[in-house]
């Protein structure tokens, strides 16, 4: 290696001898700057590869990191309520006025008592309802963008529901609240809940109808969230289907909906229940427009109308006043609640992610 | 209060007089010499003269009267910058403790062992609220009851209009026998610390089973809604059909508005009354003595004849040190302004809200706790 730290064969910028079109030029010898931009270049290689395992690193980091700081959290709340916590249907901040006590080390007002067994079910509830609307009407809308629609309008109908992905939650919360909830309380629910007859599972779709604030408007409101998730996804894996069986189906004599039900779906089954479950991974997080639309009242709801609300949803409008309990204990019942939610979270995405790599893995064997 | 008008200056009138007065001292005493409520108006220490921005967050019972200050003051005082929030009182607790707002306004005092944990926060009385009960009965005008009843409806042992205990109280009323729906604050709410206190003060089984608190374990009753904010429960109410909600006086106006009821309440002399000037203050006269110099009191079910049962001090939850002089002085500034019965807690802006001034000795404590602010 030459003394100046040059690799050997390197030809340092600017010394390629004088030319007529340099010649007014300063010398731009192995100055520090080529120098810093030789070392650069060398070190291009490494760099990247650093950066590249810090960018592979860091979510994983953030995930273990925001999972651990909850656990700690919630830790005096584990204590506490225990098993009880999944199970309990009182969400009792106890009297933060009254006196202080301690169980278990653990100091919170008297009386203070968390069971979140109505939120577990109510995330669970919306989410499930989310999804049996959504389902359908996601994979009619992508057969119809493939298959049905001539390409103009399939381009602005999948244009559409792009869209409807992009809209922020807020707004179809205030709309839900505003104008979707009392629509439905006044002029669909009374129908509904009229024609059911008192047997079990029907029985919870009777009356009262309420106020349009609830578990099914809750539900409707999501579903409308998450129709372009499930109706993306299942555009694109509907256009991966070859159209050599599909062909062969119809000069057998299939009807188009023979083909769809036979050939085109069995063919994208796995892929669409993977987005099915990510879309229900995306309900189950969802925050704002559910604290909007469900009535915000802590209860198993007692029939499909009815008030209630979900783990994200009270995280939000407890929040504030669990901050006022100097214990901290309130905050800690919230931190398990949110804890409980990730976990639910990781574990959907995980599986959808699961069945949505077999599916691409099998897609690539065919 | 919105009973009566005797509305003497407008704050255009104190501006005048403010601006034409050759210094600050010499308009303080114009000012205190205009003064109605009897009370020596202090004088209002000058706000820094560089620019300051005081964040103010917390009770939307609270809030309307923040919005009618915020620009008066702002316009004596432009160097002050006031940004307001209704987030309930919760909230006005919380981020004021943690630094994020400098005022919290709060319907409740600090617990016991927020004081303990956080012995640098103050409590400082504003003003006096109350608490009307709104009712959504069509036809059904001056409905009658009382804080057992109303305990009974919560826990849902009544559930229609019509009930026997109902109709007890409004004899040749006929009343209808819509179903009862219930609303309750659903974010942390002074408004539920007040209206709790009231309930547990009146019917015992409350008092054993249901702590008081800015959020409390409500019982299951069927139907039942809960709401954001006292603009929530005003709308949800005025939706709803045979609802019944317990909302800030300072929202008299806009209930009426919407056409809801506003209940008579029994006092602890068996008299019905509703929230006016008179019946407030003679609640709150009953507890001038005794409220401490913290201003930490709660002022339900005065024993006194003609008083409203559900009255409380407007505090502005404050930490004595803050993190700069200049952020402190115009604090200091602006509270002061605030309880002056000169300026803001002149009647043209309480009576707007429904609220009535602090008595002359709790005015003198108030302002013996903004000087503490540093």
């Amino acid at each position: 290696m030459p003394a100046d730290g040059t690799p050997v064969g390197a030809v340092p910028i600017g010394v390629h001898g004088p030319s007529p079109s340099s010649a007014g030029q300063p010398p731009r010898g192995p100055t520090p700057w080529g120098r810093i931009a030789n070392l650069a270049r060398r070190n291009e290689e490494t760099g990247w590869r650093v950066a590249g395992r810090i960018a592979v690193v860091l979510p994983l980091a953030a995930l273990l990191f925001a999972i651990t700081i909850l656990a700690i959290k919630a830790w005096p709340s584990i204590r506490v309520n225990g098993f009880h916590f999944l199970t309990g249907s009182a969400w009792a901040p106890g009297s933060t006025y009254g006196s202080i006590i301690k169980t278990d080390g653990v100091s919170h007002p008297q009386g203070s008592s968390y069971g979140a067994w109505p939120l577990i079910l109510g995330t669970i509830q919306t989410s499930v309802i989310a999804v049996v609307i959504a389902l359908p009407i996601s994979i009619g809308a992508a057969f119809a963008i493939t298959e049905r629609l001539p390409r103009s309008a399939a381009r602005v109908l999948g244009f559409t529901v792009e869209l409807l992905a992009g809209v922020p939650s807020v707004v179809f919360g205030l709309w839900g609240i505003l104008t979707l909830g009392p629509f439905l309380a006044q002029n669909v629910y009374p129908h509904i809940a009229n024609v059911m007859p008192d047997v079990p599972v029907l029985r919870y779709f009777r009356s009262p109808t309420g106020h349009g604030e609830g578990l099914l408007t809750g539900g409707i409101v999501l579903a409308i969230m998450i129709i372009p998730i499930i109706t993306a996804t299942t555009r694109d894996l509907l256009r991966q289907v070859p159209s050599l069986p599909k062909e062969g189906a119809s000069s057998l004599g299939m009807t188009e909906w023979e083909v769809a039900r036979s050939v085109t779906l069995p063919w994208v089954r796995s892929g669409v229940i993977g987005a099915t479950v990510l879309g229900l991974g995306r309900a189950i997080g969802e925050t704002i427009a559910l604290a909007m639309v469900t009535g915000s009242i802590i209860q198993v709801a007692p029939n499909i109308y009815s008030p209630m609300t979900t783990i994200a949803a009270t995280i939000i409008s407890q929040l504030d006043s669990a901050q006022t309990d100097a214990t901290g204990f309130a905050i800690s019942a919230l931190a398990e609640a949110a804890l409980i939610l990730a976990v639910i979270s990781v574990v959907v995405n995980v599986i959808a992610r699961m069945i949505i790599n077999r599916t691409s893995r099998l897609g690539a064997n065919a | 209060m919105r009973r009566h008008t005797n509305v003497t200056r407008t704050p255009r009138a104190f501006r005048f007089i403010r601006q034409s007065a050759i210094g600050g001292a010499v308009a303080a005493i114009a000012l205190s010499a205009a003064s109605v409520a009897g009370a020596a108006a202090p004088t209002i220490p000058a706000p820094p003269s560089s620019a300051v921005t005081v964040a103010e967050t917390g009770s939307s019972l609270l809030y309307p009267l923040w919005n009618l200050w915020q620009p008066v003051y702002s316009h004596q005082y432009p160097s002050v910058t006031i940004s307001t929030a209704s987030t309930g009182s919760g909230a006005g607790i919380s981020q004021t403790l943690a630094g994020t707002a400098n005022i919290g306004a709060s319907d409740a005092y600090l617990a016991p062992a927020q004081v303990q944990a956080n012995k640098n926060a103050l409590n400082i009385p504003l003003a006096i609220s109350s608490q009307f009960i709104a009712y959504n009965v069509p036809g059904v005008k001056n409905l009658k009851l009382s804080g057992n009843v109303i305990a009974q409806i919560y826990q849902g042992s009544i559930t229609k209009w019509n009930a026997a205990p109902i109709a007890k109280l409004n004899k040749g009323v006929t009343l209808p026998s819509t179903p009862i729906v219930t609303v309750h604050r659903a974010d942390g709410s002074g408004d539920t610390f007040i209206f709790s206190q009231f309930m547990s003060a009146t019917n015992s089984t409350w008092n054993t089973k249901i702590p008081i608190g800015t959020t409390i374990p409500w019982p299951t009753v069927s139907g039942a809604l809960a709401e954001t904010g006292n603009s929530g429960m005003l709308s949800g109410c005025s939706a709803t059909p045979g609802c019944i909600a317990y909302i800030g006086v300072s929202y008299l106006q806009k209930a009426q508005a919407a056409n809801l009821g506003e209940a008579l309440l029994q006092n602890a002399k068996g008299q019905f009354v509703l929230p006016t000037t008179a019946t407030v203050t003679a609640a709150a006269a009953s507890f001038t003595a005794k409220t401490p110099k913290s201003g930490a009191i709660s002022m339900i079910n005065s024993s006194a004849k003609g008083a409203y049962p559900i009255i409380n001090y407007e505090y502005a939850i404050v930490l004595a040190n803050q993190p700069s002089s200049t952020t402190a002085s115009a604090i200091r500034s602006l509270l002061t302004w605030a309880i002056s019965p000169a300026q803001g807690s002149s009647t043209t802006f309480l009576n707007s809200v429904n609220f009535v001034p602090l008595p002359a000795k709790v005015v003198t404590q108030s302002i013996a706790q903004i000087k503490k602010i540093k």
